[in-house]
């Protein structure tokens, strides 16, 4: 009885134009889309569009770039912070990414454990910690004293020092994951080999393992370096605010002084210059495998 | 009711991009046949199956259902049951509720669909894996789940994607003739892709043969080796030697054709005094003679290689004007050890050969 | 796996040195939340627990607490639903268009913060949501759906296409495709999107220093005051508070992932 059912009711379907075929999966698309582009997208056009609009219509704020004092420091500042921070974030990440790959899986674990705990603390908390340890009666500085090294406290926080050492203690997992990823599609037999070829075990990294893991650091290089360009938190803390970023005088003209042309002249090009340096390298960056290690 | 239905393609084509994978394929299915659609890879066979199927939507052509159009159809509005390569059991559901989701979808009351469940998991021998999960079986009881799944909704076809293909050698002849049996015990309209050609022989009533998009042959599997129609056809669809000669003279419907200095007999239906013609020659169908033997073809050469298969030999004969011939014999009819050099009169009736179309493809 | 090949003694020497670097800082606040002096410190005396019981009697810390999860737990839902429909159709379309489409909801991660903190400043302005619940749900949901585009692609790509034309070779229509087949497979990868979506909002500090004003004062929010008015060892228990968060929900992930892989 229930074949005859099922028979005659698919005996007689109902075209439905092939067109409409994948409607369905873009539906399921559509929110996301709406979301970011309504809410994402448009207040960062925004931002764009003033740039050129405020106070007048045109390229005054860009003119700046060339004639104001303030925020070429603030772009210099910005760029040597960044690269001091990537150097000593990616000699690090590569430090622990090596010996990372090389573990045995039970101690891999645990490694990657230590690498991906701080990735995932609280920017606060860890901005924070550097406070409670480097300020002038922190816990270095008493210890320091109380050991009889020093006289007097040393300057470690509210300077280019405290946010070198809270940037880079930030961007250390950021660099370890894609360099990681590179390393460990080395075929270990390879290293084995070179070895057994009679090389050193210094010849064998040099000569082998580490131009196959360049790729990797290129990446970790562009993902780190882009990211301190932008950085808020760490160095509004730990700058104290002496030492300006491009990312708090940003702030300051708008929050502070109103001045949202210069303001948002800056965040324009601080937008081109990351998506500038993506393009670039998105040879040797894969940008989805890149966030897919990291999440 | 027959629950058997009747499937035609007209004009099937699938362009992607300036790729023509199917191009212009029409052939027709009968009720409760089972037609295995035979290729090499690349040949169209899966995206013929896909389309059928309703996954892929043809760049022309029509796909009809007892003479109504389906092209349009969605997949979920055809009422096909496909077995899939590699199965595609949902790997979180047991076996029971593998087969329930077709049923589920058709909003069947729990009690009808435990019934169904239960007779047709005792149709492929499975009622005591009801609860299991898909990785704790078999390939083979995997394959059989797939199977189930596909029939437990009484579909009005089933498709199968190279049903047999991740199973070993032996498991795979098991599963062929269970399969078989199903087809004839549940008289249901199959159609099967493969491009193990013993396999589609052995399973099908039909066999459609493609190859570069196009249909070249279809019909019953030993028409197809008897009678090849093109070079293509009985290269693949085993061995054969290919002989390629001249039309010297005409006598009734058979015809004497001179290759070098060497003139067979051919029976052939067509062709006039002057045109080549190319046979293909079944090693099987070559014999040896023995002293004072005879047969209307007759060659002679000397063994070149050989080797053993257990049932019989295959040799390779070299002779003066025909090239290397190939032919098998079963082991008691040849009571010799083969040795290189060895002299051998071969011969063969004027049916034996077929003549094919030379498409260029071996 | 090495092949016979480890690292040296060098290397191990930097590596762990690189590993105290990142883990000791972090772990110092411990201690100092456990001091018995009134400023941040090492415990002098003995361990205390009084600066526990100021968190926990402190109206502005637990509300903080309060608006962050109220915010953190209704922005998740927004990302999680948002970013699992749109990998889903992302994959299952999987064109040149939604290859662009994947890469746009990546862009929250490229961007710093601070330009859409600016952007969202005035364009919630013109909205009247600046200094509203629901704008900083928005934000935060909208900024978490690349976390849950990624996990949920992950997820995805491990799932067989053919499993999803066998549903609707069946019968199935996209809905009960989506609930009895596709969901349920990768449900592991939506609650690891919905953690780190989580973690994202609660965390987040630099669009609520713009757009929350005074009305609404989120723990991050809290913290930062905190950090620049008057840093006493209440901060330290907060940190350890919001470290055993984060530890518990990574723990949870793995967990998850481990059965997914199972």
């Amino acid at each position: 009885m229930s074949s005859a059912v099922l028979t005659t009711r698919a005996a007689v379907p109902a075209p439905v134009p092939r067109h409409f075929a994948n409607a369905g999966w873009y539906a399921l698309i559509l929110p996301a889309f709406l979301l970011m582009t309504a809410i994402y997208v448009a207040p960062i056009l925004q931002v764009l569009a003033i740039s050129v609009t405020e106070p007048t219509t045109g390229l005054d704020n860009y003119e700046r770039l060339l004639t104001n004092a303030g925020v070429q420091r603030a772009i210099v500042t910005t760029l040597r912070i960044g690269l001091i921070t990537t150097a000593i974030a990616l000699l690090l990440g590569y430090v622990l990414a090596y010996v990372v790959a090389l573990a045995s899986p039970a101690a891999q674990r645990w490694w990657l454990l230590a690498v991906l705990v701080p990735l995932w603390i609280s920017v606060l908390v860890r901005a924070f910690a550097w406070v409670t340890l480097l300020r002038r009666q922190g816990l270095v500085n008493q210890g320091l004293m109380n050991a009889g090294i020093i006289d007097a406290p040393l300057a470690l926080v509210w300077n280019e020092l405290g946010i070198v050492i809270g940037m880079v203690h930030y961007m250390v997992p950021y660099a370890v994951l894609p360099m990681l990823a590179s390393m460990r599609e080395i075929d270990p037999r390879l290293l084995a080999a070179a070895r057994g070829l009679g090389a050193s075990r210094f010849t064998v990294f040099r000569r082998v393992f580490f131009p196959l893991s360049a790729p990797g650091l290129a990446a970790s290089g562009v993902l780190v370096f882009i990211f301190s360009l932008g950085f808020y938190i760490t160095p509004a803390i730990l700058g104290g605010g002496r030492t300006l970023m491009a990312a708090e005088w940003i702030k300051m003209q708008i929050l502070d002084i109103v001045r949202w042309g210069m303001g948002a002249m800056l965040a324009t090009v601080l937008v081109i210059a990351i998506l500038t340096t993506l393009a670039v390298f998105s040879r040797v960056v894969n940008l989805k495998r890149l966030f897919g290690a990291g999440a | 009711m027959s629950q058997a239905h009747a499937l035609s393609l007209v004009g099937l084509t699938k362009r992607y991009g300036s790729f023509t994978a199917v191009n212009d394929v029409s052939l027709d299915v009968a009720q409760g046949q089972f037609l295995t659609l035979l290729g090499p890879s690349g040949s169209g066979k899966t995206t013929i199956l896909m389309a059928i199927a309703g996954f892929v939507a043809p760049s022309a052509g029509a796909i009809l259902l007892d003479g109504r159009e389906i092209t349009p159809l969605p997949p979920e509005k055809r009422d096909f049951g496909m077995v899939f390569q590699g199965y595609a059991l949902f790997p979180h559901m047991t076996v029971a509720e593998n087969l329930a989701f077709p049923l589920r979808v058709r909003g069947m009351e729990r009690a009808e669909r435990d019934t169904k469940i239960r007779a047709t998991l005792d149709l492929v021998q499975l009622s005591q894996f009801a609860e299991r999960r898909p990785s704790q079986l078999s390939g083979g009881q995997q394959q059989r789940v797939a199977l189930a799944r596909a029939l437990v909704f009484e579909p009005n076809l089933l498709l199968l994607d190279e049903p047999l293909s991740a199973l070993d050698k032996k498991l795979r002849a098991e599963l062929q003739d269970e399969l078989k049996t199903l087809h004839r015990r549940i008289g249901r309209t199959f159609i099967n892709v493969t491009h193990d050609q013993e396999e589609a022989m052995s399973l099908s009533d039909t066999v459609a043969i493609l190859n570069h998009g196009k249909l070249i042959q279809i019909g019953a599997p030993d028409a197809l080796y008897d009678r090849p129609r093109t070079r293509f056809v009985a290269g693949f669809l085993g061995k054969s030697n290919m002989i390629s000669g001249r039309i010297a003279e005409r006598i009734g419907a058979t015809a004497r054709v001179s290759v070098g200095a060497t003139t067979l007999t051919q029976r052939l239906a067509t062709g006039a005094t002057g045109d080549t013609v190319l046979l293909s020659l079944r090693p099987e169908r070559i014999a040896l003679l023995g002293d004072g033997e005879t047969a209307e073809n007759m060659v002679e050469g000397h063994v070149s290689a050989w080797s053993y298969l257990g049932a019989g030999h295959s040799l390779t004969v070299e002779t003066t004007d025909l090239g290397s011939l190939r032919l098998t014999l079963p082991t008691w009819r040849a009571p010799f050890a083969p040795a290189e050099g060895l002299t051998l009169r071969l011969g063969w009736p004027s049916d034996a050969a077929a003549p094919v179309e030379d498409d260029g493809d071996e | 796996m090495t092949g016979g090949y480890g690292p040296g003694p060098f290397a191990r020497t930097l590596a762990w040195m690189a590993v105290i670097y990142l883990v000791l800082p972090i772990t110092i606040v411990i201690p100092v939340s456990f001091t018995d002096q009134r400023f941040l410190s090492l415990p002098r005396d003995g361990l205390s627990l009084r600066h526990y019981e100021n968190l926990i009697t402190s109206a502005p810390w637990l509300s903080a607490i309060g608006q962050s999860a109220m915010i953190a737990v209704v922005s998740t839902l927004l990302a999680v639903i948002a970013g699992t429909l749109c990998a889903i159709g992302c994959w299952r379309i999987g064109n040149r268009t939604t290859e662009w489409l994947r890469a746009l909801m990546l862009l929250p991660l490229i961007i710093p913060s601070i330009v859409y903190a600016v952007g969202l400043y005035r364009y919630f302005g013109a909205l009247d949501l600046l200094g509203t619940f629901l704008g900083v749900v928005l934000a935060h949901g909208v900024t978490g759906i690349p976390y849950v585009v990624i996990t949920v692609s992950a997820a995805l790509s491990s799932f067989d296409p053919r499993l999803e034309q066998a549903a609707r070779g069946m019968g199935a229509s996209l809905s009960q495709t989506l609930r009895w087949v596709i969901l349920p497979r990768i449900a592991p990868g939506i609650a690891s999107g919905a953690i780190f979506a989580f973690i994202h909002s609660w965390d987040e500090l630099v669009m609520v220093l713009f757009i929350a004003s005074r009305s609404i004062v989120t723990l991050p929010r809290k913290i930062w005051d905190g950090i620049n008015e008057n840093a006493d060892p209440t901060m330290a228990v907060v940190a350890v508070l919001l470290i055993v968060l984060t530890l518990s929900l990574l723990l949870l992930d793995g967990a998850l992932r481990k059965r997914r892989d199972a």
